[in-house]
């Protein structure tokens, strides 16, 4: 027993010394040589934790990594975009095409199970993909458009019904320099094709996360929705938390002030895990 | 001695009492009489016996010392959790005002310490109620390791930390004895299989939940461990397997019998219900049939108990809304009724 005891206990420091060598050497190779992309970052896109503060029992700091997908113009029910939720809506490029490309499989016209009702489209569970975040690009441009568009019709709504409409209220929204510039705007599984589509690493990061499928009210409404990034969360070293002591979120909130506080560099490594790389207050 | 380990040691001081016990009644009833050097030499024997596995492995020499060591066994269950707690939310408090290379080598330094501190205590507590609590803190150090490096280096999150999981719990459950270590193992061990079974139809692993058939390929071969390796040398280690096996196999088939749109099977929902309701009957009652001709009480409790959860759903499902609350409790206690009768055919049968 007591030599099995001594197996167990060489076995058991040489298991945590390879798990702990392994980990790092993925970390450390993460941020070996060329990154997947750089990106300069605000507060728009970098958020400190609504709930941080009263989270007392954890001294660390976690920044939330905020982007938005844009959907077809005619499914655009809020207007200018994605507004509150990375997730959840349908981004106009993840079609059905692009779901079957993913893995997903297409949706059949008899998709509709004939007995239970459900659709063995929407049955499917979400896949990993690599998701391309463009920063500051056409997407945002776009919702940018989008966004003056519906300001004009909510101008025109306020002084047709008056400021206290119900369709007034309903339509008000984080003030535009609150909203992230960060758009989800292409999926694949070949990370270097994806790459080679989106060549500029200070403008584009190609990052992992997960895709489920997703149906509109008609079959060709078929698509995917990005369920999540697994570069969501993004740790702050100790060098860089005084950038953050004191700041409390506010992402919905306080209009008037400066949105962004502090500018941020985020480096997506060659698994496309995030680091933050510097940091600085306004 | 013959005596390998803390339960073989006890063991023997039971069948001791019980022995002595039944030669006492046989004396009484003059069935039997050792002369004055025979039951004298076999006394001295015994307590010659019980001093050395008492000295070696603190047992319990009577049902007062038994009691008090299950009370002793609880606590050491619940310190050691609490201890676990203790150890991650300590962590969790001081980890942000360290550096990034302090954070590592103190997550690491922590699991190795505490593995070596395990060692350190195992040597000199023949109780094991010390080392158990040593163990289990040193897993929790272990996930914390790892979870805390996966926090700091943002690392995308992998069911393959499961494996060194598993590993280390049943390192530490075979070195030490220790039943609550290698449910840890197994528990990591049955999620790994089943996420990996989940990703072959491409799903993310995360969601293998989402799919209670993932975990039959891990309940079978949690089922054929104690049938491959030989368990006689670990108290209980057999039965842990075959009961963690039995769960991991009958309580997704529960959920499929009742949510069967969870199910891989392109099937009428109502079917795929059926199916994994008249499989978990034929399985719950096959495994109570095997319990009891292997006499392994544990597989048959755990089918009895499996058994009747399968069929109070169902008849929950069948009869609560539509029939008054008396008439539906009333067949309940009937149902009970049957399964006594039919337990008790089945025992004589088998006797």
């Amino acid at each position: 027993m007591i030599r099995a005891r001594h197996h167990a206990t060489l076995a058991g420091l040489a298991l945590i010394v390879l798990t702990n060598a392994v980990a790092l050497a993925g970390a450390a190779f993460n941020r070996s040589g060329e990154p997947q992309g750089t990106l300069r970052l605000t507060e728009r896109e970098l958020s400190v934790p609504y709930v941080w503060r009263s989270k007392k029992e954890d001294s660390g700091l976690t920044l939330q990594l905020h982007w938005r997908s844009l959907p077809s113009e005619r499914h655009d029910s809020i207007g200018y975009g994605n507004v509150y939720d990375e997730a959840g809506s349908q981004p106009e490029w993840l079609d059905a095409r692009k779901m079957v490309a993913l893995g997903f499989a297409a949706q059949a016209p008899s998709d509709v199970h004939p007995v239970n009702g459900t659709s063995r489209y929407l049955q499917q569970l979400p896949r990993e993909a690599f998701i391309v975040l463009e920063l500051d690009g056409p997407a945002y441009q776009e919702s940018m458009r989008r966004a003056e568009q519906e300001a004009a019709a909510l101008e025109a709504s306020i002084k047709a019904r008056g400021p206290g409409s119900p369709r007034a209220l309903e339509r008000s929204s984080p003030p535009s320099e609150l909203r992230s510039r960060l758009f989800a705007v292409d999926a694949g599984l070949d990370r270097d094709a994806l790459r080679s589509k989106y060549p500029d690493r200070t403008k584009y990061a190609i990052v992992r996360g997960r895709i489920r499928p997703t149906t509109g009210d008609h079959a060709s409404d078929a698509g995917g929705a990005i369920d999540s990034l697994s570069a969501g969360d993004i740790n702050v070293p100790l060098p860089l938390r005084p950038v953050f002591d004191g700041l409390s979120s506010r992402r919905y909130g306080d209009p008037g002030k400066p949105a962004a506080r502090f500018d941020a560099t985020v480096v997506f490594g060659q698994r496309s895990e995030p680091w933050l790389a510097s940091a600085a207050r306004r | 001695m013959a005596a390998l380990s803390r339960s073989d040691a006890q063991r023997r001081v039971d069948d001791i009492r019980i022995f002595r016990d039944e030669l006492s009644r046989v004396e009484a009833e003059g069935v039997l009489r050792l002369e004055g050097a025979q039951r004298a030499a076999l006394d001295r024997h015994h307590d010659t016996l019980l001093a050395d596995l008492k000295a070696a492995f603190d047992v319990d020499r009577d049902s007062t010392a038994k009691q008090l060591s299950l009370g002793m066994r609880v606590a050491s269950f619940i310190g050691a959790l609490a201890l676990a707690a203790s150890v991650f939310f300590l962590f969790y408090n001081f980890w942000g005002y360290l550096p990034t290379p302090a954070q590592v080598a103190i997550v690491i330094g922590v699991a190795l310490g505490s593995l070596l501190a395990t060692v350190a205590i195992g040597r000199h507590d023949a109780t094991g109620y010390f080392t158990k609590l040593a163990a289990m803190v040193t897993f929790a150090c272990f996930v914390l390791d790892l979870s805390m490096l996966g926090q700091i280096f943002n690392i995308t999150p992998s069911d393959k930390a499961l494996l060194p999981w598993a590993a280390l719990a049943f390192l530490l459950a075979y070195a030490y004895e220790l039943r609550l270590l290698q449910v840890a193992g197994i528990l990591c061990l049955c999620a790994f299989i089943a996420a990996r079974v989940g990703t072959w139809s491409g799903m993310y692993w995360i969601y293998f939940g989402e799919r209670p058939e993932d975990f039959f390929p891990a309940a079978l071969l949690i089922l054929l461990v104690p049938c491959a390796f030989d368990q006689s040398r670990f108290a209980g280690f057999a039965a842990t397997y075959r009961i963690c096996g039995m769960l991991a196999l009958f309580l997704p088939m529960l959920v499929l019998a009742n949510w069967g749109s969870t199910s891989y099977l392109d099937l009428d929902r109502n079917l795929v219900q059926g199916l994994y309701q008249t499989l978990g009957f034929v399985g719950t009652a096959g495994f109570i049939w095997l319990g009891t001709r292997r006499d392994w009480k544990d597989v048959s409790n755990t089918g009895v108990a499996l058994f009747v959860i399968f069929l109070y759903t169902k008849l929950f499902d069948w009869w609560w809304d539509w029939m008054p609350k008396y008439v539906f409790f009333l067949l309940m206690a009937l149902a009970a009724v049957l399964l006594l009768v039919v337990f008790k055919r089945l025992r004589g049968a088998l006797a």
